[in-house]
């Protein structure tokens, strides 16, 4: 795809998630939106192997989304990849529905269960160390948000997959700078996260995470890297895309209400 | 003095890592992930076994999440560690990524209780009973002694699911001889038959309590003694069917008793609508730091030989 076939993917993958959230009045859409453009690179800029309608390939690319509160910005493009059908994208969160807040491992195309966070790069370093025991060549990608780095098992998991030289693990942080309750460097800051993760001996990138002209060049030189685990940190804006939530930690789980509905469908396109 | 000399009982820890490394000879998809624990029978393995064997650091959060994403992976991992932090330290991860998914792992926990005794209350683990039996589908198993060790991890090799394996720090004195395995089966041992009264244990406290009967039956009183090595599930059937034989019912463990193995046997006996006097006896709350062996920890804490006898005569009077 080209970058306007991604950026029309990423405004594709914004009009679903809203959909979904609108009508069960359950998600989070701000932090599945900062993710929205880093999540539409790997599946459709050519950086994850994955292949349609096979979601038990034993080749395919790991993608772990660790900020579980925003796992379901994966499941319009695993119905769209055809590992379930898409009418399950409507029964979200609902009874007998497949889809639930959170991610469930059960889900075709969901490689662990998420919700709690700080679990991933560990879950990930898991499946990068049995590839390369296995012998095989895939990748594990790991999308974490940059509050959940204030947890203490993200930085254990930091240090052995840095050990291990786990060159098949790739965490990208969502860096929209957010948590609940406001900034993250006026409540509690994370300071320097590159050089953090450099530290612990990463290969570290930064890059715009809403910029398909600098996320593909860097996921391309990641699959040079040797030796070591790569990170991208990714600044993002929280709420990208409709522009009242931009950058507003008051709406992590808030729902708009009829005006506001409007004027997001509006800016959505829808 | 050695401590180790040729009549120590064999440490359960060994029996068990030679039993996996027998098992990972053949089945290169097992793996054993240590945070920092030791062993002598671990120093062979990580010769013979290097691509099997992993040091997750002092880091027991990872070392979960790391298991779940190998045991995703087709692997199966037994996770090694002191009791304390492989239990509560790590306790979110086991639940978040272990249980919730059901994965076939193996948490192998050492020094339960008070076995690091002059290590004192960071080493101890009083809950570790009730923290790991309230999780969603786990299997607890408490050896009491070398034979019974072999049994159950020749099982828990054989039969891959998600459990948690609770290991003495100091050898047993032997409890079995060659006659455990059939009870592999039943989740308890219904060691000897007694009369009116029955005592049930687990793991290290088994011996005090079979020490306790030998003088018991020098006062004329003719107990029963059942080792309950599995904790959960608890075989209800059975073991209700087996107490319910008795009188009275005096349960001994070295735990809290807030949640412990008394408590899985009481609530056991509720659901099954059996009434029956019975009488716990364990730690209890205001336990504090005290520099001791485990012989005085236990004289301290209420579950010496001499409690057991005491209670025991208690239920009698009744």
């Amino acid at each position: 795809m080209n970058i306007n076939d991604l950026e029309n993917k990423a405004l594709w993958l914004r009009q679903e998630l809203f959909e979904m959230v609108i009508k069960q009045k359950k998600g989070h859409i701000p932090s599945c939106y900062s993710c929205v453009e880093v999540m539409v690179a790997l599946y459709y800029g050519g950086i994850v192997n994955i292949k349609h309608g096979y979601p038990q390939d034993p080749d395919r690319d790991r993608v772990i989304v660790s900020k579980g509160h925003a796992a379901m910005v994966q499941y319009p493009i695993l119905a769209d990849f055809n590992f379930f059908p898409k009418s399950e994208l409507l029964k979200f969160t609902q009874s007998g529905g497949l889809l639930g807040m959170y991610a469930d491992y059960r889900i075709p195309g969901i490689e662990g269960i998420s919700g709690s966070l700080g679990h991933g790069i560990g879950m990930g370093a898991g499946f990068a160390i049995a590839a390369r025991h296995d012998g095989k060549k895939y990748q594990s990608y790991i999308i974490l948000g940059d509050g959940e780095c204030y947890e203490g098992s993200i930085w254990e998991g930091a240090m052995f997959a840095a050990h291990h030289k786990l060159d098949n693990l790739v965490a990208i942080v969502d860096r929209n700078a957010l948590c609940i309750l406001g900034e993250t460097e006026e409540l509690l800051s994370l300071g320097d996260l590159e050089n953090k993760w450099r530290s612990f001996g990463w290969e570290t990138f930064t890059v715009d995470g809403h910029s398909f002209n600098e996320l593909l060049p860097a996921f391309e030189k990641i699959k040079q890297v040797v030796g070591k685990p790569s990170v991208i940190i990714a600044n993002t804006i929280k709420g990208k895309g409709i522009s009242f939530m931009e950058g507003k930690s008051e709406w992590h789980n808030r729902m708009p209400n009829l005006e506001q509905m409007a004027q997001a469908r509006s800016e959505l396109g829808l | 003095m050695s401590v180790t000399n040729e009549s120590s009982p064999q440490l359960m820890r060994d029996i068990v890592i030679n039993s996996i490394a027998k098992a990972a000879k053949k089945d290169k998809n097992i793996l054993f992930i240590s945070a920092d624990l030791g062993a002598k029978s671990l120093d062979d393995f990580r010769r013979d076994f290097p691509n099997q064997f992993i040091h997750a650091g002092i880091s027991e959060q990872n070392m979960v999440d790391l298991a779940s994403g190998l045991a995703l992976s087709g692997k199966r991992v037994f996770l090694y560690a002191m009791a304390p932090f492989i239990t509560a330290r790590c306790y979110e991860q086991i639940k978040c990524v272990i249980a919730s998914m059901g994965l076939p792992v193996t948490l192998i926990s050492v020094g339960v209780g008070l076995g690091y005794d002059h290590a004192t209350l960071t080493h101890f683990t009083p809950e570790d009973i009730a923290c790991m039996r309230a999780l969603n589908g786990i299997e607890v198993l408490t050896p009491s002694d070398a034979e019974s060790t072999e049994v159950i991890i020749e099982k828990a090799i054989a039969e891959p699911k998600f459990r948690y394996l609770r290991l003495d720090r100091q050898g047993q004195l032997p409890i079995y001889n060659g006659n455990f395995r059939p009870n592999m089966k039943v989740g308890f041992s219904h060691i000897i038959k007694g009369k009116q009264l029955v005592i049930v244990s687990c793991g290290a406290l088994m011996n005090k309590v079979l020490a306790a009967r030998e003088k018991l039956m020098f006062e004329g009183m003719d107990v029963g003694i059942i080792d309950l090595f599995r904790v959960k599930p608890i075989n209800g059937r059975e073991l209700s069917k087996a107490l319910n034989s008795y009188n009275a019912i005096l349960t001994v463990e070295e735990q809290l008793l807030d949640g412990g193995m008394g408590s899985a046997i009481t609530e056991m006996l509720a659901d099954y609508m059996i009434l029956k006097p019975i009488k716990r006896l364990g730690m209890r709350d205001g336990f504090s730091v005290v520099n001791g062996d485990r012989d005085q920890l236990h004289d301290l804490y209420g579950i010496a030989v001499s409690d057991v006898i005491k209670a025991v005569n208690e239920l009698y009077q009744r």
